[in-house]
């Protein structure tokens, strides 16, 4: 396993634990807006821009289906594949949201995941800096936003 | 093949047994639980927890009896402080209890073992 790599220093310790009490393969951290905030299992900043633009597309299509389906949106998915299985959920930290989307498979369980993703929350809402960096809103530059993310987890293209 | 509704009451009934829950074997989730004798606070999150872990823990003891050419692990007791947690497997889900430290084990061991196989 490898350590997370992180554009904000704060969430690298409750990844990490989420990573090896969950057992997960691999794992992102994002905001709704598609922007990464950690990662860990990927070794491709491409990989890290395909799933965080696929998540951030399925939280917002799986929201509105929930609120026309259930009148909220959805908390959380689970896909189970034939080796592999896929968990995306949100999370809050006051204020802000945030998307985690984690790979796992017959090493660990859903139940399991869902646990310490219970744990990793309240590790977010305890460790949230007072003052956050400046998250903008989505500005419309949504592959701009996504390459600056990925510029703080991977280094610029050309020394990735 | 009993209701799990039915085995779940049938084990909850047991003297000591605190909780008792059908569990699904591969992803850990609850498919049918008594409530919990006592009603602790945040019975829900104890029980939910106890399934998944249990259930995970009795895939890794499967794993080492395989390993040990033991074949399936018939019962699986943890021995805590303050009480035991029994898994018996059933095919696809598992049968998890939380017992009292004082109960009569044999008693638990032999319902559970007789309800999971009612369950195969």
């Amino acid at each position: 396993m490898t350590d997370p790599t992180v554009a904000e220093a704060w969430v690298a310790g409750p990844l990490r634990r989420l990573m090896e009490d969950a057992r997960l393969i691999a794992g992102v951290l994002l905001y709704p807006t598609g922007r990464a905030v950690g990662q860990f299992g990927f070794s491709n900043a491409a990989d890290v821009m395909s799933i965080c633009a696929l998540t951030s597309a399925i939280n917002a299509s799986a929201r509105e289906l929930g609120r026309q389906l259930d009148g909220k949106p959805f908390y959380e998915m689970h896909h189970a594949g034939a080796e592999r299985q896929v968990f995306m959920a949100r999370a809050s930290a006051g204020a802000q949201e945030f998307l985690f989307v984690g790979v796992f498979d017959r090493e660990s369980s859903l139940g399991v995941v869902e646990i310490y993703f219970g744990e990793f929350q309240k590790a977010l809402e305890k460790l949230l800096p007072e003052k956050q960096p400046a998250v903008p809103g989505p500005s419309g530059d949504f592959e701009g936003e996504l390459n600056r993310s990925l510029d703080a987890l991977f280094g610029p293209i050309g020394k990735r | 093949m009993k209701a799990v509704s039915q085995v779940v009451a049938t084990l909850s009934r047991v003297p000591g047994v605190i909780a008792a829950m059908v569990v699904g074997a591969s992803d850990g989730l609850i498919v049918e639980t008594s409530a919990m004798l006592g009603g602790a606070d945040g019975a829900g999150d104890i029980r939910k927890h106890t399934a998944a872990l249990g259930a995970y823990l009795y895939s890794k003891a499967t794993r080492a009896s395989h390993a040990a050419r033991l074949g399936n692990p018939a019962f699986m007791r943890l021995e805590a402080e303050h009480g035991h947690i029994c898994v018996v497997g059933a095919r696809d889900v598992v049968l998890v209890t939380i017992v009292t430290p004082d109960a009569n084990l044999g008693r638990v061991r032999l319902d559970m073992m007789t309800a999971a196989k009612g369950e195969a």
